[in-house]
């Protein structure tokens, strides 16, 4: 029973999509779409029950397979925060499904459950199970808008290449468990050198990067992230962006600094030529996009590129500075996703050009837009410039061990002063637009009310972590300490 | 197999028998083909087969594949069999926990067969 506690905020968020989908039965079809409302308090409710946990120790569950730590609750946290967003996304998006509005709701929990999960795994079973429960869920998600030409692709390219990656997956574990003979980290932390040094077993952690690389959307395994981005309906976008890339991350942290901390050094080479060329990839191919949410795809591969920086330095700072920035991360993106959402539901594909006027329709969501664009870009005061800014300076640090970081912080600072290109070029289209909107033409937008409590939520932790870091900073660094004492 | 040898060049000499062999036979075949019977392609003999008719209409018609429904929620009790049956047999040994886990995953079972016939998945339409 004892385990089953531990779990506790997991078992909360299942048991509350389960709720949704049995509630959906007796709820009449016009009030379906307040269940997302019913979702997202539960969803807050858990949250707010996750800041009365307090760990003097990390705590262990089902032979140590799940862990509950700082590192953990940080990521717990986070996941809650960005699926509460989510789901008041989802309400505004709703009308737009034809039929299973509920069952989406239910979905976005699950895939809360799923990430949760991995953010406490501590062992490759529960890395697979929790992977598996976060990718099936989002190929539904992707492809929920059925009669769609361009939601369907969605989910057959993101289905193709998931499970080809969950191969690669599958077959990297089942070699590290036949190296070593233990699928749990702390165990795997413990093994020979000599078990250590087989090529085998680093076959089969490559092929495991493989599998998470695909999640985090890290160039060569980056080709599904535009596509998708672009066909998934908006709020499984914003969930996918967030949520299941911070995933993605949670674990390679915990693979890479519980599970085989003596291999790190030997890794960032790899890592380092990782991360300089998935930010010139998602800075250079992000250029010519006219359509915003596959400009957000391009925009999501460049910050996996500047999160992996942090990863390669393998020091507590980088580590630290990725919680940072995936904090600012999930204000930014999830505001630009809930504006994308209710400004351009009346045009046709989303393109750019089509926000032109948008402070005079809704100032609150053109301020929202250009903000989210200036911290994506890293400019100060924002949480995006304080986010690069740690990130890069944890590399600097460590740079006189391992040359290498120069260089990549040289690509980094050139990739974000490429990126001010396309980011103003929205700002530019908002409110300096190449043709001008005739004022008969632009009726006001009408904003729900928890709808303009998100945007202002997503302002405000875009400031907050801009001006004031220190709270989120301390909470990162306790997080980081946990698996870097 | 050598003694002495690495572990895995029995393996490598393995898949190179196994390649080689298949590849020959291929060839084998492929030479017979050449020379008994030379390639005569015509419009009849390219045209698809069915049983010695003339194919009609097209082969993209739409099956009917509402039975997939009962296949899925099948799988809900296939899969309570395959746990409850262990699940009687230790019946007497368990201790309260595990009995309160396999309630929790009837309770799911139950929840998804509920969650589907309330929504209309058993009815014939």
């Amino acid at each position: 029973m004892n385990d089953l506690l531990v779990m506790g905020l997991e078992a909360a968020v299942l048991v509350a999509g389960l709720a949704v989908l049995l509630l959906d039965l007796w709820t009449p079809p016009a009030e379906k779409r307040n269940l997302g409302y019913a979702a997202a308090i539960a969803v807050g409710a858990i949250l707010l029950a996750s800041f009365a946990i307090v760990l003097p120790r990390p705590l262990a569950a089902f032979g140590g397979m799940f862990v509950l730590d700082e590192f953990a609750l940080f990521f717990d946290r986070f996941f809650l925060l960005a699926a509460l967003l989510v789901l008041v996304i989802s309400v505004e998006f709703a009308d737009r499904f034809e039929t299973g509005v509920a069952e989406f709701y239910a979905l976005i929990l699950f895939a809360l459950a799923g990430m949760m999960f991995a953010a406490s795994a501590n062992d490759f079973t529960l890395l697979f199970v929790s992977l598996e429960l976060i990718t099936v869920t989002f190929y539904v998600l992707t492809s929920f808008q059925r009669r769609q030409t361009q939601s369907l692709e969605a989910g057959v390219k993101y289905l193709i290449l998931g499970a080809l990656s969950s191969a690669f997956l599958v077959y990297g574990i089942a070699l590290i468990y036949g190296t070593a003979g233990t699928m749990s980290f702390t165990r795997l932390a413990e093994a020979a050198p000599a078990v250590l040094d087989s090529r085998l077993l680093q076959t089969g952690l490559l092929l495991v990067l493989v599998g998470l690389g695909f999640k985090i959307a890290v160039v060569p395994f980056q080709i599904w992230a535009p596509d998708v981005y672009q066909g998934a309906p908006t709020p499984a976008t914003a969930f996918l962006a967030v949520g299941s890339k911070a995933a993605g991350f949670v674990l390679l942290l915990r693979v890479l600094f519980t599970a085989v901390p003596a291999l790190g050094p030997r890794w960032s080479r790899l890592l380092i030529v990782l991360s300089a060329v998935t930010i010139l990839y998602g800075v250079l191919c992000a250029i010519p996009q006219r359509n915003l949410k596959r400009l957000m795809g391009y925009s999501s591969i460049a910050n996996a590129g500047f999160l992996l920086l942090g990863v390669a330095t393998l020091s507590r700072d980088g580590v630290s500075a990725v919680l940072y920035y995936l904090g600012g991360y999930l204000f930014t993106v999830l505001g630009a996703f809930a504006v994308i959402c209710v400004a351009l539901r009346h045009t046709e594909g989303e393109d750019i050009p089509a926000l032109a006027g948008l402070h005079q329709r809704s100032p609150l969501l053109a301020a929202t837009l250009a903000m989210a664009m200036v911290s994506l870009a890293g400019v100060p005061p924002l949480a995006g410039f304080f986010g690069k800014f740690l990130l890069l300076k944890s590399a600097l640090m460590v740079a006189g061990d391992q040359p290498a970081l120069y260089v990549l912080v040289a690509v980094a600072v050139v990739g974000v002063v490429i990126s001010l290109y396309y980011y103003f070029g929205v700002i530019r289209a908002m409110y300096w637009p190449a043709e001008p909107v005739e004022q008969g033409h632009l009726p006001p937008i009408q904003l729900s009310r928890p709808l303009r409590w998100s945007l202002l939520l997503c302002i405000a932790g875009m400031l907050w972590l801009g001006v004031l870091p220190g709270m989120v900073v301390n909470l990162a660094n306790l997080a980081a300490q946990t698996l870097l004492p | 197999m050598p003694a002495d040898g690495h572990p895995y060049l029995f393996l490598a000499l393995f898949a190179g028998a196994a390649v080689v062999f298949c590849l020959s036979l291929l060839g084998l075949a492929r030479l017979w083909a050449m020379l008994v019977s030379p390639a005569k392609p015509g419009p009849t003999k390219n045209a698809p087969y069915e049983c010695s008719l003339a194919s009609q209409g097209d082969a993209w018609v739409q099956f009917r594949s509402a039975y997939y429904l009962y296949a899925i929620i099948f799988l809900v009790f296939d899969v309570e069999t395959v746990f409850l049956l262990p699940f009687a047999v230790a019946f007497t040994h368990l201790s309260v926990g595990a009995f309160v886990a396999m309630m929790v995953f009837l309770l799911l079972l139950v929840e998804g067969l509920v969650w589907a016939w309330r929504k209309g998945a058993l009815a014939w339409h």
